[in-house]
């Protein structure tokens, strides 16, 4: 536990010098690489059998987070017990309840709709079968492994903060307020903001919407620019995930308004793509590093079984991606 | 009036119109995928009870019938309309609204509960929706007269888009008393939609299966001019058959509301398990045609098969595939030995 919060702060320290110094990129890297392989030499799997709910494997997160999983337990000589319910709630229950009738050594639940899981969380640990989750806090689990949002929120703002020399309007989409995740990145935006005077978030706010969110994104900036016609009178596009970020950059650059710089956070590949584009508006991109993630849920799993006392909840950090340091987090995060 | 219009088993009926030889082998033919199908059946718990871990213990079968209750209540609910509507795959009896009206059901009884109601009215708030989607497909097909297939495809489309208002595509949670009984453990510590699922079935199989309105609705679906000519009143039998199948919609969506603790999205997912199912129902009965036991048969067949599946660990992906073989198999089995009757 120690370990892992020392471990974390380098990490988030590390990050903050990432963001300003792209050679700090390596270092945080490194640092890492050594706490996984330090970590990995005590911890044990051998003769466990851990279940690995997923509540689908269609999205990039949970693919990544799903095979680091069954891999971690099989490199620390368990036997993983994998299901994947394909993103159908009927079907997630299901293999939940017969998970508990196959009386694993731990199951490790990856996302899901809480008010769905919860009672057989519940059920599974009435069975005494420890639970442990990754990006979904429950009270019914030992421990939730995510990724450190205020983190994320903070990292992000002060590099467009930065990006933008400290003065500017800045335009928010701010749709999804109600989603913890969300809600913190878009907090800790206004607690840096706060603190550059010259700096202003424009108003009224921009909603982003599901589905249909590229497209959408795509007519509300473009409509705002027609509103702002003057270079610099925008310095730059906030989202709280990347995919709105997607259509606005696209809409910046059909507008031919390259001096304002978007940013996001999902590390979604496509985005990565356009912050690597030296000409692309795309400033900065927060991925997520869920094969970390994952691995990192397994390890907590092997400490909880020698014995360990496990944090609430376990902090991955993000990577933030920017002009300077992009390949280099795309590479770290096994795309392209 | 039951012996009056009795319906002598298909395969026996014809030995005096045709050639002795092509009936022999279409009657051995048809024990041969009767039994079959059977052996398949045990064979498959056989080898999930030598090799599956936990397969055979008394918790594990109660949830397997547990979760099958769901599917295997709205599959029920299908094989009345295949009874009475015919089956043939295209022009006879199928709802194909079964599982969006689970879903809008499900979303009906969670809202009324979140509005603070009770249980009963929330039961009646379900059942209600499901039988007037079930009049909805009756009316379109007897009064309309649109073919099944499409007339419940269209009414489909309208319950999922229902849903989605109702919902506006969120997960709505539900508790209440009636809920957590459901969704909690019965004697033996086996779920209490095990039972259900049982009960469930005896009753529909006894009304089915052993009253004269039963045999009727055979009679409507094998041979509409003969049931017309005894007098049958078959356009009422075939609306009840539907409005029956829509009841078993709101019923199974009371069942998902418990094994969710809410309604979620998604529902429609289970249209197409819930018709193979169904279909695959008639190679469980002895004269191969729909039937209520048959129908629990293939439902828990497909119910073992996933189980056991997970039980040895092997990726669930194989099991779509599985499913779509055997629904081919038994509709290529089932068509095949109907065109040698013929």
């Amino acid at each position: 536990m120690e370990q892992e919060k020392s471990g974390r702060g380098v990490g988030r320290r590390d990050l903050l010098k990432l963001s300003a110094v792209a050679g700090a990129a390596l270092a945080g890297a490194s640092l890492t690489g050594s706490r996984t392989a330090a970590a990995a030499e005590e911890l044990s799997l051998k003769g466990k059998r851990i279940a690995i709910s997923a509540t689908g494997t269609d999205h990039f997160f949970d693919l990544q987070a799903y095979n680091a999983q069954i891999e971690e337990v099989k490199r620390l000589g368990g036997e993983p017990i994998a299901v994947d319910a394909g993103r159908n709630d009927g079907k997630l229950v299901s293999q939940l309840q017969t998970l508990i009738a196959q009386k694993p050594d731990a199951i490790v639940q990856i996302l899901g709709t809480l008010s769905v899981i919860d009672p057989w969380l519940k059920k599974a640990r009435d069975a005494g079968i420890p639970v442990l989750t990754v990006d979904v806090g429950s009270t019914n689990s030992i421990n939730n492994t995510t990724s450190d949002n205020w983190g994320i929120g903070k990292d992000l703002a002060l590099q467009l903060v930065s990006d933008i020399g400290g003065e500017g309007n800045i335009v928010v989409f701010n749709g999804f307020y109600g989603v913890t995740p969300c809600a913190i990145r878009y907090d800790q935006l206004v607690n840096v903001v706060k603190y550059f005077p010259k700096v202003k978030i424009l108003e009224p706010e921009l909603r982003d919407v599901i589905p249909n969110t590229v497209q959408d994104a795509f007519t509300q900036i473009t409509a705002l620019l027609n509103k702002y016609p003057e270079k610099g009178s925008i310095k730059a596009i906030w989202s709280a995930w990347d995919i709105p970020q997607l259509g606005a950059t696209q809409a910046v650059a059909a507008a031919g308004r390259t001096e304002i710089r978007t940013y996001g956070v999902d590390g979604s590949p496509e985005v990565l793509q356009l912050v690597a584009d030296p000409n692309s508006p795309a400033g900065a991109d927060v991925a997520q590093q869920p094969a970390e993630i994952g691995r990192t849920a397994i390890q907590n799993v092997a400490r909880l079984l020698a014995g360990q006392t496990l944090p609430r909840e376990t902090y991955v950090p993000a990577l933030l991606a920017n002009k300077a340091n992009v390949n280099e987090v795309s590479k770290k995060l096994g795309i392209g | 009036m039951s012996v009056d219009i009795q319906l002598a088993p298909v395969i026996h009926f014809e030995p005096g119109k045709i050639g002795g030889d092509t009936t022999r082998s279409g009657h051995l033919a048809a024990t041969a995928l009767r039994a079959g199908s059977l052996i398949a059946f045990v064979a498959i718990l056989v080898v999930f009870s030598a090799t599956a871990p936990y397969f055979l213990s008394v918790g594990n079968i109660g949830n397997v019938l547990g979760q099958s209750a769901i599917s295997g209540v709205l599959a029920i609910g299908l094989t009345v309309v295949l009874i009475a509507g015919g089956s043939n795959v295209v022009t006879g009896g199928i709802d194909l609204s079964l599982a969006a009206n689970m879903g809008l059901s499900a979303a009906v009884y969670a809202t009324v509960a979140q509005l603070g109601y009770g249980d009963a009215t929330a039961v009646a708030a379900a059942l209600l929706t499901g039988g007037l989607i079930g009049a909805v497909n009756a009316f379109a097909v007897v009064g309309a007269g649109i073919v099944p297939l499409l007339a419940t495809l269209a009414v489909m489309n309208i319950v999922a888009g229902l849903e989605l208002v109702l919902t506006q595509n969120t997960v709505i949670p539900a508790s209440t008393p009636l809920l957590t009984a459901l969704s909690s453990s019965g004697p033996f510590g086996i779920p209490a939609l095990a039972y259900v699922l049982l009960a469930f079935t005896l009753i529909a199989a006894a009304i089915v299966q052993y009253t004269p309105t039963g045999l009727r609705l055979y009679a409507v679906g094998e041979f509409p001019d003969a049931a017309r000519a005894a007098g049958l009143p078959v356009r009422r039998l075939l609306a009840g058959a539907f409005v029956a199948s829509g009841l078993c919609g709101g019923f199974a969506g009371i069942l998902s509301v418990s094994n969710l603790s809410g309604s979620t999205t998604g529902s429609g997912e289970m249209l197409l398990p819930v018709v193979v199912t169904a279909l695959l129902g008639s190679v469980f009965s002895r004269r191969l045609v729909p039937t209520v036991i048959g129908t629990l048969l293939s439902t828990l067949f497909v119910g073992f098969l996933v189980n056991g599946f997970q039980l040895l660990n092997i990726s669930s992906v194989l099991v779509s595939g599985v499913q779509g073989l055997l629904i081919l198999l038994v509709v290529s089995a089932t068509t095949l030995l109907r065109r040698q009757e013929a």
